[in-house]
């Protein structure tokens, strides 16, 4: 283990960081004494990844801080010798004796606790974080873990542990979509490496776009939010992936029923910078070919990544992932969706407290679909695309107050569609539908006040500032709401760039943390929320062909206010966390659509817009045990979501498509050796609402169904076991390889769990139409369903 | 994009399994459902009353027989309809007008029914409608090699000229051997003309067909309230629940009082073709 002592002259801070410093220094300034700075990077002494959250605690005061996202803490002091322990779970704690005269760099790697076992229960945070630390209502996913869990053809997929996370609800099995604290699925923010995911679905949601190889760190923040995010109303899903290793080359891969993945890391310059490249392809379509099979449907997944360390005051990286989804129906039908990110980080130390990072991100999602034929060929194509510039700065005063501020552009471009003729005999004319274009600011600070050693603040906001931008015309109607008699009156033109309209919120957060003694703290939290990017689909799990459309002349942000207050405790020594949370989220104009809204290539869109009323609240429970042979969670919501649409549901409020009342869950592994793992989840949920008929008649020969309510009825219960086994066979001397195997079965008891209900007119049982007779029809999806999955490392 | 189709297309992925499910049935109120027709063709128009039935009956609908309805225009006239002259059993709910006319381009009709000590109004706009250029007949290759019923596998491709000009909205009728035909029991094949060019050139119909069978296709005017009736029937007809499309709900309609149907004003254009090649 190296360490580099480097102590550093004061510097002063930049000019413009200072000016947007004094506000907040206002009052601390006047009470600053003699004091220095300690601060660095703690990193794994074994792939040299930075930890994220390590507690850093001064023996002598008492008291402490944690290292941020990218790895980096800063402590100011008073002059003297102290001791200073650095520890995570998972890894050994490090104790340095520093002697503070001057500011001092120290740069930290913890070694990987060795257990008995396997390093699988690493999570790096610290050991009573869920006590002390004051955020509340969020969620780690632990991705060593999600990859021993029985997963569905052996995949294993962050997004399905988070479905079982409490407060969050899914649509059912083989589904991307989560829906959190009662918001639907384009509420969520999906980042990856802080870049936007706007479709996290492969195949339709079978699997997320997210290859478990590459993730270093996933959390969700279901409320409680930070400042630095905004832009959607119900959660933020943070994904950062790995830097790559900057030790050693290594790599690995697997063989999965479904798809295979490899992933190659190493240093380019030892210890100074490091690549990282993973590639994953699903492979049903080989199989499909060898049978002759002339549909076929693949996708994959690139993420690659290089960071380097310039000094010790700046670092640099660049990622990037690129997904997509192919069909191909007999090559003359087929389609195509994916998302292309980049983003490219600078943290830059302006001097030992203020921590800077500066990020540059693009993101582009875009869908085809092509038919190659004569008479009906077209090729219909959309896309949104998205960059941003972040400029986020940390400022660690003293251990007693950390502030947080910067300021986020966004430029977006909203390609609705665009139909063309595949050639001059097909019947279709090129169409294209009108684009549109968005500026988004956001200026933000906290502050987090440690006002005592039991009472911690963090308060905050956020201002954003929202313009919708040309160059675009906005049609004027006789009636902006009438999608029947669609008249428009006359045409807005606006130039590139020209405003549009500008829509400014304030959003307020707010947190506390009261310990109430070394085991056990309450919290509260408020947060406000704007959205102004809406999803246009009126289904319950949003499909790739869904288009986005900015906040705009006829589109008002959607806000969401969020209280939520929570007790947590930890027992037995920090093995076992509790936490228990109850919340209430009120949503004014959430973006819904009119009964019978035409969504799809619909020139007039706009008069469909219907945005109403939502809210939610519930109580969360969660059990979680982070060490020892079992490691898992277990968790339990009851919740009540409600929707009122003008227009809907006869002005009637309605249960949202989300609308779950009780949700049970258990997750674990079991490692009962150093060769099996044992995995399960059992999860167990209220049916979804769902409209059905009340009754039929006849029309022109169709039998059709009489609809009387909204989401009137329910889906019976959802229930499901699914079971893993990992098999890691003791290693060879001299063999450089090691192998695994993942066994997974899922659906255990086979449960013919609803996937929806459909109606038909009824037929016999050879298919022979029964004439004036209906049934309703329920939809399942996986039987029992085993599958292996072989991964090596190397 | 059809509602069901994403359904379908991830069901496929995946080979799903169903079953049939009894739904609750709720005991709600009848409601009046009205169903007319006129065109430019000189007949005896008709309008059909009946009310819905739950959703297990095994009736279609229940008729309403004792309905007072009549059909006017913006031009003064009023055709009188009577209840199923024919006194057959089968045609309960079935009302025609008790003299033939022929309806006219530019014109619009109103419809009233009263029923059940309700009036039920609705108007629509009898719209032109172009030529069918031509029919003509196709081996189908895929059915060749692979035919749903043996020899069935030609299939008639249809031509006309869309008028750019104008907004058109069309709904198709198609037979074989005179029966209706349909790919599928919930099929409407209706279109309005955003997406189209002027030349339609050779656009499969429904069905495939054996040699010497009668195909005739039959193109409606429509007006729009007409084709958003359509386009609500066929998201209703092939609705999945709400999952990856909307949820199911009724269609629009241009009745009032509640009442649900339609009462359409069509031009109509008819071409017939015997299958031989």
């Amino acid at each position: 283990m190296k360490q580099k002592l480097n102590p550093k002259h004061f510097r002063y801070p930049k000019k413009h960081a200072l000016g947007l410093l004094l506000f907040f220094l206002a009052t601390q300034l006047a009470l600053s004494q003699q004091k220095f700075t300690l601060n660095g990077y703690v990193k794994d002494a074994e792939n040299g990844e930075e930890l994220i959250g390590v507690t850093v605690y001064v023996k002598e005061l008492k008291t402490g801080s944690a290292t941020n996202v990218y790895g980096f803490y800063a402590l100011s002091l008073p002059v003297g010798e102290y001791n200073i322990t650095y520890s995570s779970i998972g890894y050994q704690p490090v104790v340095q004796t520093v002697l503070l005269n001057a500011d001092l760099e120290m740069n930290v790697e913890l070694p990987v606790l060795i257990t008995q076992m396997d390093e699988i229960v690493v999570t790096d945070k610290a050991i009573d974080a869920n006590v002390t630390d004051i955020k509340m209502s969020r969620n780690e996913i632990n991705v060593k873990q999600v990859k021993r869990l029985p997963a569905l053809f052996g995949e294993p997929d962050i997004i399905k542990t988070i479905q079982m996370l409490p407060g969050v609800a899914s649509a059912g099995e083989g589904t991307s979509s989560f829906f959190v604290r009662g918001g639907s699925a384009d509420q969520n923010l999906i980042l990856i490496d802080e870049a936007p995911i706007y479709d996290p679905s492969h195949l339709f949601g079978l699997f997320s776009v997210f290859n478990a190889d590459v993730i270093k760190e996933s959390e969700l923040y279901k409320g409680g939010i930070p400042s630095r995010f905004g832009g959607r109303l119900s959660s933020i899903l943070e994904v950062r992936t790995k830097d790559g290793n900057n030790k050693k080359f290594t790599g690995n891969g697997g063989i999965g029923s479904l798809a295979s993945r490899v992933m190659l890391e190493g240093p380019i310059k030892k210890d100074k910078s490091s690549f990282i490249l993973s590639a994953r392809r699903s492979y049903v379509d080989v199989f499909l070919k060898a049978a002759g099979e002339e549909n076929s449907v693949h996708f994959y997944d690139v993420n690659a990544k290089v960071n380097w360390k310039h000094n010790n005051n700046n670092r640099f990286f660049a990622a990037l992932y690129l997904g997509r989804d192919v069909f191909d129906f007999d090559d003359t039908f087929g389609f195509d969706w994916g998302n292309a990110t980049a983003t490219f980080r600078w943290n830059h130390l302006f001097n030992s407290k203020l921590f800077s990072n500066t990020t540059l991100i693009a993101s582009n999602f875009d869908y085809k679909m092509e038919l190659d034929d004569d008479a009906q060929g077209f090729e219909w194509t959309s896309n949104i695309r998205e960059l941003t510039f972040k400029e986020d700065l940390n400022y660690f005063l003293n251990p007693s107050n950390e502030f947080n501020f910067g300021y986020h552009i966004s430029y977006r471009s909203f390609d609705p569609g665009v139909i063309k003729p595949s050639s001059d005999k097909s019947l279709f004319t090129r169409t294209e539908l009108q684009e549109e274009f968005a500026l988004d600011h956001a200026f933000y600070a906290d502050h987090q006040l440690k006002v005592s050693n039991k009472l911690t603040f963090l308060y905050g906001a956020r201002l954003s500032i929202f313009q919708s931008i040309g160059k675009s015309d906005v049609y004027l109607y006789e009636n902006p709401t009438d999608n029947i008699d669609v008249v428009r009156t006359d045409t807005l033109s606006y130039d590139r760039f020209e405003n549009i309209k500008t829509f400014v919120n304030f959003e307020p957060r707010f947190s506390a943390r009261y310990i109430v003694n070394p085991r056990s703290s309450v919290k509260v939290s408020y947060n406000r929320m704007v959205q102004n990017t809406h999803l246009i689909s009126a289904g319950t799990v949003p499909i790739p062909f869904n288009t986005w459309a900015p906040t705009s002349y006829y589109l008002d942000p959607q806000l969401a206010d969020q209280v939520a207050a929570g007790y947590f405790r930890n027992l037995k020594d920090n093995a076992y966390e509790l936490s228990a949370e109850v919340y209430y989220k009120d949503i004014d104009n959430v973006t819904d659509f009119a009964d019978n809204a035409r969504i799809f290539f619909n020139q007039d869109l706009s008069t469909e817009y219907r945005q109403g009323d939502s809210w939610s609240y519930g109580l969360e429970l969660m059990l979680k045990k982070n060490e020892g042979k079992f490691t898992g969670f277990t968790s339990y919501t009851w919740s009540r979501t409600e929707r009122k649409i003008p227009g809907v549901n006869i002005d009637q409020p309605f249960l949202a498509n989300y609308d779950r009342r009780h949700n049970f869950n258990i997750v674990g592994t079991y490692e009962y050796n150093d060769k099996w793992v044992f995995g399960a989840n059992f999860t167990y949920t209220t049916g979804r609402p769902i409209t059905l008929p009340s009754g039929k008649y006849e029309f022109e020969g169709y039998q059709v169904d009489l609809i009387s309510e909204r989401n009137g009825f329910q889906l019976p219960d959802y229930h499901r076991l699914d079971l893993s086994a990992t098999l890691t066979p003791r290693k060879n001397k001299g063999k450089k390889l090691q192998g695994s195997w993942v066994f997974s079965i899922y659906n255990a008891y086979s449960r013919k769990n609803a996937f929806t209900i459909y109606t038909q007119n009824k037929e016999d049982a050879d298919e022979n139409p029964i004439r004036n007779e209906k049934e309703a029809r329920l939809i399942y999806l996986f039987p029992i369903l085993p599958s292996v999955t072989y991964n090596v490392k190397f | 994009m059809k509602n069901s189709l994403i359904l379908f297309l991830f069901i496929g992925i995946v080979s799903s399994c169903d079953e049939p499910i009894t739904i609750d049935s709720q005991i709600i109120e009848p409601v009046m459902i009205i169903e007319g027709l006129v065109t430019n063709v000189e007949r005896n128009h008709y309008v059909r009353v009946s009310t819905t039935v739950d959703f297990y009956d095994q009736v279609a609908s229940q008729p309403i027989t004792d309905a007072v309805v009549s059909v006017s225009d913006d031009r003064g006239n009023i055709y009188n309809y009577v209840h199923n002259p024919t006194q057959s059993e089968e045609l309960n709910g079935l009302y025609l007008s008790n003299i033939p006319f022929a309806g006219e381009v530019g014109v619009t009709y109103t419809l009233n029914v009263s029923a059940r000590d309700v009036n039920y109004t609705a108007t629509d706009e009898l719209f032109p409608v172009p030529t069918i250029d031509s029919l003509t007949v196709i081996i189908n290759d895929d059915e060749f090699e692979d035919p749903e019923e043996e020899g069935q596998f030609y299939e008639v491709l249809f031509y006309m000229k869309e008028p750019q000009k104008t907004k058109d909205f069309y709904l198709f009728k198609f037979y074989k051997n005179n029966k209706p035909l349909r790919d599928d029991d919930n099929d409407i094949y209706f279109s309005d003309d955003d997406l189209l060019a002027e030349d339609i050139n050779g656009v499969p119909t429904a069905g495939f067909f054996n040699l010497q069978d009668t195909s005739v296709v039959e193109m409606y005017s429509i007006s729009r309230q007409g084709f958003l009736y359509y386009n609500d029937l066929s998201n209703l007809l092939q609705n999945d629940g709400g999952l990856f499309g909307s949820p199911p709900v009724n269609p629009r309609t241009n009745l009032n009082n509640g009442a649900l149907g339609f009462f359409q004003a069509s031009s109509v254009e008819s071409d017939t073709i015997i299958v031989k090649i």
